[in-house]
């Protein structure tokens, strides 16, 4: 039965064939799925939500040393403080002052310390109008010039709001002018962005740039 | 191998029989081939679902017990992979509170830290990598999202003569991607957040088609999240861990939001951009915004999705 003898070998070769492949494919020996590569990891810095200054009602909040603002360990007190300017009517910083950057308005403009500083009051400020406020009240001292900024600060659209939205069911934080600008250059400095989105499938190396086109 | 078609008695002469049984076998042997190795991808399951998950009814339909157990499922498996103790809710829309979000064009700076603060609150796969956040990098003067780059990185932002426009889930009154759901995974609650249940989606994405946002991402893998990384604070429409196979989106932080808190990107926001509220509160942030504020209504409002996500300007 030479037909019966030539079904069986092909039938065993078959089932060779096809128990090989099925060992193949378990084993895994090809067509493996692309590894994912495993992305860095964002720094934790970025995702701090504290403001990156500190303002005075937080340090009198937090019962923090206030040496630094005590101006009577160094002036005498009760005597008027004198403003010096150079020959292009640039103030004068003092060396004991050079922390500050003075950078408020354009064009060095606002470049007179007892514009909000008093002379002979050096712990209080000064609005324009001649109101006398602490340290902490300084908000209002900036809305006596900013006013629409003030209002908008009020009104919750301009600063940051952290907290609560719904104020009957917890605490609702809203941050004071300097808790974000520097009251004496208060435009905010340029930053390090965080890093841009990665491809799906990055093939080599950072993100390609998309063109801007025209 | 019994049942071969070579085995039943045919008219044909032998040798034709036996090219139709050469042929027969090997077309067999390619086809059972075939089909190992579609049955291949199987092995490389590391997690089955488990017949709870597989039973599990669908959201609506759950009963406070169902959703009890549901919740201890969820903290198990979260435990059991991350080794970290979620706190899993299903939080409910608030009465008479519809969210609405305004963003300031004017003082966006474009640092990203919304993004990544999301990643991390919202338990988004870090490789491959998932962000419900684009900022757009946009030339002064144009509103075109054609003319903006989203992979900038330069020294310092913000860029002389650009602004920028960060983009993610609109929440549209009339979402789109709602429609397209074939298996209703995806519906707008009475809140306006539009949620996604990832345990009913098919990952079929036709949702990721029909946005015009881009919002919506699809974990082609699993995702993975370093367990030091885990916000353990979960919701079960909100942030928990997602399986391989589902899309997902911005919600505006249901975990947060829907207890009364701000959303994870407005208190992280350093330029104070971000604004989120009740807009049926007369007095809250957004409706304030709304009601005097210059707002450029809507992104793309020609499509006729009329988002909840506001941009207006400063001026």
């Amino acid at each position: 039965m030479a037909y019966n003898k030539k079904t069986g070998v092909v039938l065993a070769v078959l089932f060779t064939v096809f128990a090989l492949l099925t060992a193949a494919f378990s084993l895994d020996l090809w067509g493996k799925p692309a590894p994912v590569k495993q992305l860095p990891l964002v720094n934790k810095e970025l995702l701090k939500t504290e403001t990156w200054r500190r303002s005075y009602a937080d340090l009198v909040k937090d019962k923090e040393p206030l040496d630094d603002f005590d101006c009577y360990t160094c002036h005498e007190e009760g005597k008027k403080q004198v403003l010096k300017f150079d020959d292009k009517n640039q103030l004068v910083i003092p060396d004991e002052h050079k922390d500050v950057v003075m950078g408020h308005g354009t064009h060095g403009r606002n470049n007179n310390c007892f514009n909000c500083h008093i002379d002979d009051k050096l712990n209080e400020l000064q609005t324009r109008d001649g109101r006398s406020l602490k340290f902490e009240e300084s908000t209002q001292l900036c809305g006596s010039c900013h006013g629409p900024t003030l209002r908008d600060w009020e009104a919750g659209s301009h600063g940051r709001t952290s907290g609560y939205w719904n104020r009957a069911l917890g605490p609702f934080k809203k941050q004071d002018c300097v808790n974000c600008h520097n009251p004496h250059s208060p435009k905010f400095p340029g930053r390090k962005p965080a890093p841009a989105p990665n491809h799906l499938r990055e093939s080599s190396g950072g993100p390609e740039p998309t063109p801007i086109k025209d | 191998m019994d049942s071969q078609p070579n085995d039943t008695p045919t008219p044909a002469p032998p040798d034709m029989n036996r090219r139709g049984f050469l042929r027969t076998s090997a077309m067999f042997a390619a086809g059972a081939a075939a089909l190992t190795a579609s049955l291949k991808p199987l092995l490389q399951l590391k997690d089955f679902t488990s017949v709870d998950k597989f039973l599990q009814k669908y959201y609506k339909e759950m009963t406070p017990e169902d959703m009890e157990k549901v919740l201890k499922r969820i903290a198990d498996d979260v435990e059991r992979q991350y080794q970290v103790r979620p706190h899993v809710r299903d939080l409910k829309p608030m009465d008479g509170v519809e969210f609405v979000y305004a963003l300031n064009l004017t003082r966006c700076i474009g640092c990203r830290k919304c993004v990544h603060a999301c990643v991390k609150e919202n338990n988004q796969s870090r490789s491959p990598e998932i962000q419900y956040i684009r900022v757009l990098k946009m030339p002064h003067g144009s509103l075109d999202v054609e003319k903006s780059e989203h992979n900038y990185s330069p020294e310092a932002v913000p860029e002389k003569g650009f602004f920028y426009m960060p983009v993610q889930c609109q929440q549209c009154r009339n979402p789109p991607c709602v429609k397209v759901c074939p298996v209703h995974a995806t519906w707008q609650e009475k809140d306006g957040i539009t949620v996604i249940d990832y345990d009913w989606c098919i990952g079929c994405r036709y949702c990721m088609a029909a946005c015009p946002y881009g919002a919506r991402h699809f974990n082609f893998t699993k995702p993975t999240i370093p367990a030091d990384r885990l916000n353990p604070e979960m919701a079960y429409l909100g942030n928990r861990p997602r399986s391989m196979g589902v899309t997902e989106k911005c919600h505006f932080c249901v975990q947060r939001t829907r207890a009364g808190r701000y959303p994870a990107c407005v208190e992280v926001c350093p330029a104070g951009a971000r604004k989120f509220g009740n807009i049926l509160d007369p007095e809250s942030e957004v409706s304030k915004i709304l009601s005097t504020k210059r707002v450029f209504i809507q992104l793309k409002e020609e499509l006729g999705t009329s988002p909840r996500f506001f941009y207006y300007f400063d001026v």
